[in-house]
């Protein structure tokens, strides 16, 4: 294989075979000498003041070492305030630990240290805690209603974002327009539930005054970053190291509260303590995602043209804020009107603190925009009587239209919708499938098939945050460093659950270096080792790290050549290319072996400088950062067939097809498991995975059995193909990936549902889609 | 509520084909002796309540959970895990079916899909792709979407098959 084509081929992973032999090395895996264990004293209320807290009995238990509250940790802590400066954005303020009021069930109020896991947790049981129960507001309208019980005293009505938006006058279209549509979606409340739960283990140095803090984190050096300011600390006096990670989606970005008051309670004992979550804490009380409440209205033609569209969307964000409490919603707003030529448009978004767990981002944590979109498509076709299909093609971006800028100012460039939509209605069999669904509709068999476009915003460089006025960067730094022996070490700031990002970033270095990928090793995860980089969000591993791994690898190639080029007395290295380590010479056409190599290259620039060019520093090795466009799209068009079963309300999800425009493919194989990840993940979502609070704020999904995450026998065989049209916009030519299956897999099964149900003149707008609710829909119908 | 000091009992384990003498209280999980006692951390824990499949290990060559049995109810038994694949340095038909077909993302459900198809196909040697579903489908993975863990399977299977007919 040539070095030149080594990206783009599917290398096998070589992260697999420690994982396949039990020699993964995950945070729990990890020993620690000494080291003690703990285990958090939980909130039973949804909200409550905490009036007293006993902890006599628990630290009398033999091994125990202490309990500590919110009052002892706000000592040895700074509060998290989140306020960035966005309008129609409240601030909100939380200390380490609750210091007089919980805000959801599993809200952490003490911290059990302990010798062991077994007695941290007999100890936790004994700690007393008197509460006074107050009323509780567990849902967007309870939390907005008149008199609402405030979770915070400063969050009026708790209402803790209102934004709106407006371009091309849209309410005066809808109020003037012969049609008008109106669609609703309720999307429910999901947990990322990575298969290794949370955790953490800490090590205070006294001596070097010194913290080590090993966790599974997605974005290492903005954790390290925030970790040091909470604790007080210069971020030199912090390392970040992550081990294997158990998969995260999401739920591993931000410093949770958990993670800093194990960090903070190392540093007071100066012993070192771990802590590892259980599932039933990871279910209530980790992360969740994605409650929010849509609804459209359409202008429309009676060709189906959209004339103007509106969106109203309602979030219930949950009690804590360890993100902008707007940032997922306005990307749903910001991107909705995605593969479509709508030239007014205008959004509401509300978003409400709730007593329950907080929010974040989630594996495509703008995922319900392509059902939004795409169901409201969907409904305009059933209004007028159309084919779906044709309401889309009518409103579809055409190439003629690109560079397409979207009335909220986003850019589509490079993407293909009308390409993915037309090779999919090919490839997923469309028109034989209507001529089997109407067969099969005579015999009392109901199926469906629905569709999904999807634009997929991914990267997300520092000017999107700039223009969204989030705050951070989107850049991402990386190194590449050939050693004396020739041996080559690469880092870069993201860090990886499961990615392949030793594989593929390998392949990436080999190629803009010129060597082989099995000689090139990726470091991640360690923030002594790695360049401060944004970690793993927003599917831009690829576009952003690849990127820099490129830009860096080939600026560390144009100086081996130089080198190589005066080693060989040739004045110029123009004639010089690197392949597999060889240096070879263009000779007539030719290109053939010059007999230096890249090990020889290094040699010289470390250990005999006296050798190099004039001007040129000792060492062979390059660090950059890149920032990325404000965004970059890839896009996709899925199908999905279902077989519902009227009598039960079960669905069955036959077969899923894809064709998808990510870009620049950098390991075919790798992207077609994050493809399938992603559709398996939102499948799951849709049919089945619900967490599901009571009136009252009670979490009623604390184990797996509860909440239920697709096996092998729900999720149905997947194919995916890739179209993959270069980016011009980014060094490496990929868009981004592994978010919009998600999206696309939610939006077409709802859709497919939807069609399968249409003869009993019903539409589901809430998901899951369970059989209990598709029942309620079917009830007096069948 | 008062927490009683529990008795430690001495107890062999044989793991892997070796022996390991451990002292455990009763309630300890054979997950955690495997983990921590015998040092054997390639039996990960997702759950604790038996759903996801990730501790799965062979008892007397069936497959169990480790997190739902006690440490102390295997005096005498036979436990093999993940560490005995791949012992001798070379993966199974199993385990080179999975990294070919990329069967495994992050790898922490793995070891326990190992274990649980394994001993599957063992009593399976000739499966059928809605086999392999069902079988798998007590074992969660939140990132391959299945698809490839399911190829794997029927590869190993028709590697298998074809080491029996060469009399291997």
């Amino acid at each position: 294989m040539s070095s030149a084509e080594i990206i783009g081929k599917p290398l096998l992973r070589r992260e697999d075979r420690r994982l396949l032999v039990g020699q993964g090395r995950y945070l729990d895996d990890l020993a620690v000498p000494g080291a003690l264990h703990v285990c958090f004293v939980r909130s039973p209320y949804a909200h409550a003041r905490i009036v007293s807290i006993d902890a006599s009995a628990a630290v009398e238990i033999e091994g125990v070492v202490g309990v500590f509250t919110g009052v002892e940790l706000a000592e040895w802590t700074t509060p998290l305030r989140m306020a960035p400066a966005i309008e129609g954005l409240l601030p909100v303020e939380s200390t380490a630990l609750p210091l007089d009021k919980v805000l959801f069930i599993g809200d952490p109020v003490a911290c059990v240290v302990a010798r062991d896991r077994y007695i941290a947790e007999d100890a936790a049981a004994l700690v007393e805690v008197d509460y006074e129960a107050l009323e509780a507001a567990a849902s967007f309208d309870a939390a907005v209603a008149d008199g609402a019980p405030l979770l915070y005293d400063d969050v009026p009505g708790n209402l803790v974002s209102h934004q709106a938006f407006s371009s091309g006058a849209p309410e005066n279209i809808l109020d003037t327009a012969e049609i008008v549509v109106e669609a609703a979606f309720h999307q429910h409340r999901v947990t990322h539930a990575p298969m290794e739960t949370r955790g953490c283990i800490a090590e205070w140095d006294e001596g070097q005054q010194r913290l080590t803090f090993r966790l599974g984190s997605q974005a290492p050096h903005p954790l390290r970053s925030q970790l040091a300011r909470r604790l007080m600390l210069e971020e030199s006096q912090v390392r970040i190291i992550c081990p294997d990670i158990g998969g995260a989606f999401g739920q591993k970005i931000a410093l949770l509260r958990e993670e800093l008051v194990v960090a903070a309670l190392s540093r007071h004992l100066r012993r070192p303590v771990r802590w590892l979550e259980d599932r039933m804490e990871n279910l209530l009380a980790a992360v969740h995602a994605r409650q929010e409440s849509c609804r459209t209205r359409a202008a429309v033609s009676p060709d189906g043209r959209i004339l103007a569209l509106t969106l109203s969307m309602d979030v219930d964000f949950g009690a804590y804020c360890f993100y902008p409490a707007n940032y997922m919603a306005r990307v749903v707003a910001m991107i909705l009107t995605g593969p479509y030529r709508i030239s007014s448009y205008g959004y509401d978004v509300k978003v409400a603190l709730t007593n329950k767990c907080g929010s974040g981002p989630m594996r495509a944590p703008m995922a319900i925009a392509s059902w939004v979109m795409e169901g409201t498509i969907e409904a305009i076709a059933r209004r007028l009587g159309l084919d779906p299909v044709a309401v889309r093609r009518v409103n579809l971006l055409r190439d003629a239209d690109l560079p397409y800028a979207m009335q909220t100012g986003e850019v589509a460039g490079d993407i293909t919708p009308a390409q993915c939509l037309d090779r999919l209605l090919a490839d997923a069999e469309y028109d034989a499938f209507r001529k089997r669904q109407a067969e099969d509709r005579e015999r009392g068999v109901y199926r469906g098939l629905g569709l999904c476009s999807v634009v997929e915003p991914s990267t997300y460089g520092s000017a999107f945050y700039k223009a969204a006025a989030i705050p951070g960067s989107g850049h991402e730094a990386g190194w590449v460093k050939v050693e004396p022996s020739g041996a080559v070490n690469a880092s870069v700031g993201l860090m990886g659950s499961g990615h392949g990002y030793e594989t593929v970033f390998a392949q990436v270095v080999a190629e803009g270096l010129g060597v082989d990928a099995e000689t090139v090793r990726i470091h991640m995860g360690d923030t002594d080792v790695a360049p401060y980089g944004m970690g793993t969000r927003g599917a831009r591993g690829a576009t952003a790290g690849g990127s820099v791994l490129l830009l860096a690898a080939q600026a560390v190639r144009r100086k081996a050549l130089t080198i190589a080029a005066s080693m060989l007395n040739l004045n110029t290295a123009d004639e010089l290319q690197l392949q597999a380590g060889r240096v070879q010479r263009r000779l007539a056409d030719q290109w053939s072996d010059t007999g230096v190599t890249l090990a020889s290259i290094a040699h010289v620039a470390y250990l005999d400088p006296l050798r190099l060019p004039e001007g040129l520093e000792p060492g062979l090795e390059a660090h950059r950062a890149y920032d990325p466009p404000p965004m970059t799209y890839s896009n996709a068009a899925h199908a999905c067939e279902v077989l519902v079963d009227v009598r039960t309300g079960k669905v069955t999800v036959e077969r899923h097809t894809v064709v998808e425009d990510c870009g620049r493919v950098l390991n075919p194989m790798i992207v077609e498991g994050q493809q399938h990840g992603a559709i398996a993940m939102g499948l799951s979502g849709a049919l089945l995975e619900e967490v599901v609070y009571d009136e009252d704020g009670q979490n009623l999904t604390g184990s797996f059995a509860d909440y239920s995450i697709a096996t092998a026998v729900e999720i149905p065989p997947m194919r995916v193909i890739n179209l993959g049209k270069p980016s011009s916009s980014t060094p490496i030519g990929s868009k981004g990936m592994s978010e919009g299956g998600v999206m696309g897999a939610i939006g077409a099964v709802t859709n497919a549902v939807n069609d399968a149900l249409a003869p009993f003149g019903v539409v589901a707008e809430r998901l899951p889609l369970s059989p209990q609710y598709l029942r309620s829909l079917l009830r007096g119908k069948t | 509520m008062i927490v009683e000091a529990y008795e430690r009992l001495p107890i062999a384990l044989t793991v892997n084909g070796r022996s390991y003498d451990v002292t455990v209280e009763p309630r300890r999980l054979l997950s955690d002796v495997l983990r921590e006692d015998c040092g054997l951390t390639g039996t990960h824990v997702g759950c604790e309540h038996g759903v996801c499949g990730a501790c799965t290990v062979l008892i007397d060559g069936r497959p169990a959970r480790s997190c739902l049995t006690y440490a102390v109810q295997m005096q005498g038994a036979s436990i093999t895990t993940i560490e005995h694949h791949g012992a001798s340095g070379e993966l199974s038909a199993l385990q080179q079916a999975l990294h070919e077909r990329h069967g495994l993302q992050c790898g922490f459900c793995t070891p326990g899909i190992v274990m649980t198809m394994q001993a599957w196909l063992d009593e399976n040697p000739e499966p059928t792709e809605e086999g392999v579903r069902e079988a798998l489908s007590g074992n969660i993975c939140r990132c391959t979407g299945y698809q490839n863990i399911v190829d794997a399977v029927l590869v190993a299977a028709g590697r298998q098959a074809d080491m029996r007919k060469a009399g291997k």
